[in-house]
């Protein structure tokens, strides 16, 4: 097998002027592409939107925090899922006392991925208190999986080497998003709310019917479709992720809060017989972080006050905004903390109250009397589908 | 690394074109430098599979080196190569799928190995026994390891082939006047690599998501979006591989080597043998000059011919993946080439139209298996096709919801990527033949431009998060 020949010097020189030519034309343009998404930078990746409202575009949040994490002044930092999105900057700081805070919460966020938004914020700048709302779904699987819905995660806005973000310097998405920012068109779904970028608390209703809609009674997680988790995957996950990060920031204060599900994901919990792997698991957290002088946990998991009210919740994981800052005054105030005197006790009374919701009296109770709806009896319907 | 990433075409790519042609005053350090970089190319992945192919690398010399001296047991010692290299593949490719199968035939519960598949071992080592078995005959010899180790590694065909001849590489890689840069080629290379970015980025990856609503999904799909789903997957494939083909053979060629041509528009193909004859154009020319000619290829009467048409490609079929799928893919495509032998024996010809025709629409309804991810989802994808879907639904609406199947894309776009997939396999001239007779005009300039920028910007997709509902 030969090359093609070459057609002579003067094709070689005229090869050379096309291709100087071809690269000085398509490097060019894509200098300038790359130039105007700096200039405009809608993911606020190179300095915070200040020459236009910011967009915190929907369901953007592994594409929007890390630049916030870089570039936002902050040294109280906010970390979870979904559930601690509605969770606002400003109250944070005004009830932890801090010169100012962050939400860096994501939906599905594993662990890992929990692990690289603060090691972000720590690279950015120094923390006085990180709050890491505690999710088990984050544990399961192995120490770096992630969960398929998060989507692909752009490792390259969370570290500080330019080179590695052509892919949001030279990308069509973040060009159109730039263009269309520059044009004031608002055609995309966003917020501009600096203050809960990702605060869904007010587009949505909560309420006992809200939950129990189309839910399946007797296959809980059917629609949620939560992965088995096995204790030793979860120790591992946790001592993989989030307790090296404690023990090299004995500066900064973390408490870490267990958010408090409705009492029916703890009857789910039950049925899958993930029950005791989720105590054991609270349990070695606890042992795990006494040695740890900066670490305090808190429980709002067994506060029926919460749980057992449906009228709080979105479904049965996701709580209203006033619950996200109930969490926050437990950690920045101290209530519900867990100590070695106070962990039997919030553990006995949670498998209480799941033991009673585990009855049919007791889950009639929660959610009042059955009835038979399209030939399927004992299930829920909502009232105004009844 | 994959040829469609920022990585490759910003950093790795003209460092290693640099490395090559500065040192190319010094050869030895030159091709040295080519492995080093390969090597880099493969290990991107995963570094933990670098001491694999350096392992397979050093086998199969040392094994070359033995048949090269000739011995007594030269029979043995090549038995014992070809024997460890598919031991190897066997390993890492089928252990999963001999293991599953052991269990359902068994009874038995046996634990899958769950071993990863490294990148590239089905054409290294292919490659690699093409060579022991060229030894052994007499028309390959390598006495330099580093030398033998850019002839695996060459990262240009090391994923993806194509599979090539030790003979028809090794003379290009001696040549002094290759390590020199060379305008005419590097700008060849150039406008080869820009249509394989173009026909990948550009056509196959939006076609992705018309294709996985129709296969993840057989049951519940109407007859037209399955046809759509299967012609979009006949374009994907075609687009997505030769692209890769065109950028693999486009960056040799800015080394001023040649590589083989692999696919010659094969959708033009009026029968099956001429379809293996214009697609994979390795693979094919690997199983026939070393798996169907030495089993007797057509020199022992009709049955015997049948039987190895029959063996090599169901062999060929699972050698593309570990799965029964792959083996009935394989199995279509051998009885169809036996069907061709048949009906040439009849003496009579089909109109070409109607020709064409056949071999198009059975080349796409053997890709339904090809892409299936099981023998019943391929079944229930055939039975949607041939309308025993229970969903009916009017067409423009079938039509409207199969092209709106990527949130992100609009839907008119995605028609017109299949349109334009449509209209360029029926072009008279493929990419191989517009390489082949380059010549740097401004047009063509402008056009490399544009579909260098393009792609390019189409490389970084947002994605934002998917489970809408929390």
């Amino acid at each position: 097998m030969d090359l093609p020949t070459s057609p002579g010097t003067g094709t070689e020189r005229s090869s050379g002027r096309w291709l100087a030519a071809v690269l000085l034309s398509v490097l060019s343009c894509l200098f300038i592409a790359a130039a105007f998404v700096v200039w405009v930078d809608p993911f606020q990746q190179y300095h915070l939107a200040t020459r236009y409202q910011p967009r915190f575009y929907y369901l953007h949040h592994r594409y929007i925090n890390p630049g916030l994490a870089k570039h936002q002044a902050y040294d109280t930092v906010v970390s979870g899922s979904s559930i601690m999105e509605s969770t606002r900057n400003d109250f944070v700081a005004e009830t932890c006392g801090s010169s100012g805070a962050i939400n860096l919460s994501m939906p599905a966020m594993s662990a890992s991925e929990q692990r690289l938004m603060l090691e972000t914020a720590f690279a950015a700048r120094p923390l006085r208190r990180v709050i890491a709302v505690l999710d088990f779904n984050e544990f399961s699987g192995g120490v770096d999986e992630r969960q398929d819905v998060a989507g692909p995660l752009p490792r390259y806005l969370f570290d500080a080497n330019p080179f590695n973000d052509l892919p949001y310097l030279l990308s069509e998405d973040v060009l159109m998003k730039a263009w269309r920012i520059v044009r004031g068109d608002t055609t995309e779904r966003f917020t501009s709310d600096p203050n809960g970028a990702w605060f869904w608390g007010n587009i949505v209703q909560f309420g006992r019917d809200q939950v129990l809609r189309g839910l399946d009674l007797e296959h809980l997680n059917a629609r949620y479709r939560q992965p088995q988790r096995t204790l030793g995957g979860m120790i591992a996950s946790f001592d993989h992720n989030l307790m090296p990060l404690m023990r090299s920031h004995p500066e900064t204060e973390f408490d870490l809060v267990w958010p408090p599900y409705s009492i029916l994901v703890w009857l789910d919990f039950a049925r899958r017989d993930q029950m005791r792997v989720s105590l054991d698991f609270k349990r070695y957290v606890f042992e795990a972080t006494q040695t740890l002088g900066n670490v305090r946990i808190f429980d709002l998991q067994s506060d029926s006050g919460i749980t057992h009210n449906l009228d709080r919740y979105y479904d049965i994981y996701h709580f209203e905004p006033a619950v996200n800052e109930r969490m926050v005054e437990a950690a920045c105030r101290n209530h519900d903390h867990v100590n070695a005197e106070n962990l039997n006790a919030f553990e006995r009374q949670l498998l209480s109250q799941v033991a009673t919701i585990a009855k049919p009296e007791g889950l009639e109770a929660l959610l009042g009397a059955p009835r038979a709806a399209q030939g399927k009896p004992g299930r829920y319907e909502p009232a105004d589908q009844r | 690394m994959l040829f469609n990433s920022y990585e490759y075409l910003f950093y790795f790519l003209p460092l290693s074109l640099a490395a090559f042609f500065l040192l190319g005053r010094r050869a030895r350090w030159a091709v040295a430098a080519l492995v080093v970089a390969s090597l880099v190319f493969y290990s991107w992945w995963n570094p933990k599979y670098l001491p694999l192919i350096l392992a397979s690398i050093s086998f199969n010399f040392a094994v070359g080196q033995l048949l090269r001296r000739g011995s007594g047991h030269a029979q043995a010692v090549l038995a014992c190569g070809i024997g460890a290299n598919l031991l190897l593949l066997g390993v890492f490719k089928y252990a999963d799928f001999v293991v599953r199968n052991a269990t359902d035939l068994s009874g038995l519960p046996l634990a899958l190995p769950h071993i990863v598949l490294p990148l590239g071992i089905s054409f290294f080592t292919f490659t690699q026994i093409a060579y022991l078995v060229d030894v052994h005959r007499g028309k390959a010899k390598e006495p330099s390891f580093v030398n033998y180790a850019l002839f695996v590694s060459f990262f240009p065909h090391l994923l993806a082939g194509p599979i090539l001849h030790h003979s028809e590489m090794m003379p290009q890689f001696a040549s002094p006047s290759n390590k020199r840069p060379q305008p005419f080629h590097l700008a060849a290379g150039l406008f080869l690599l820009a249509i394989g970015l173009v026909k990948k980025v550009c056509i196959a990856d939006p076609l992705a998501p018309v294709v996985a609503s129709g296969f993840d999904h057989p049951e519940s799909i109407s007859v037209l979006a399955a046809w759509l789903a299967v012609l979009a997957y006949t374009l994907q494939i075609y687009f997505d591989f030769s692209g890769y083909t065109d950028m693999a053979l486009g960056a040799a060629r800015m080394f001023n080597i040649q590589m083989p041509v692999n696919f010659d528009s094969p959708y033009h193909s009026t029968d099956i043998r001429e379809f293996w004859r214009r697609w994979h154009i390795t693979l094919s020319r690997f199983l026939r000059e070393y798996l169907y000619i030495p089993l007797g290829g057509n020199r022992h009467g009709l049955v015997r011919t049948a039987a190895n048409v029959m063996a090599t490609f169901l062999l060929g079929g699972l050698w593309h993946g570990a799965a029964w799928t792959f083996v009935a893919w394989g199995a279509l495509h051998g009885f169809g080439l036996l069907c061709v032998r048949v009906w040439e024996r009849t003496g009579r010809r089909l109109p070409r139209v109607l020709a064409w025709a056949t071999t198009f629409v059975f080349v796409m309804l053997t890709w339904v298996f090809f892409r299936a991810s099981s023998l019943d989802a391929a079944w229930m994808m055939l039975r949607t096709l041939a309308g025993g879907s229970a969903v009916a639904e009017p067409w423009r609406g079938a039509l409207q919801r199969a092209l709106a199947s990527d949130t992100q894309t609009s839907p008119m776009l995605v028609g017109a990527t299949l349109v334009v997939g449509l209209v360029v396999i029926t072009l008279r001239r493929n990419s191989n033949v517009m390489a082949l007779d380059f010549r740097p005009t401004w047009p063509r300039g402008a056009l490399v431009a544009i579909g260098l920028v393009w792609s390019v910007l189409q490389l970084g997709k947002v994605t934002p998060f998917l489970y809408f509902n929390f």
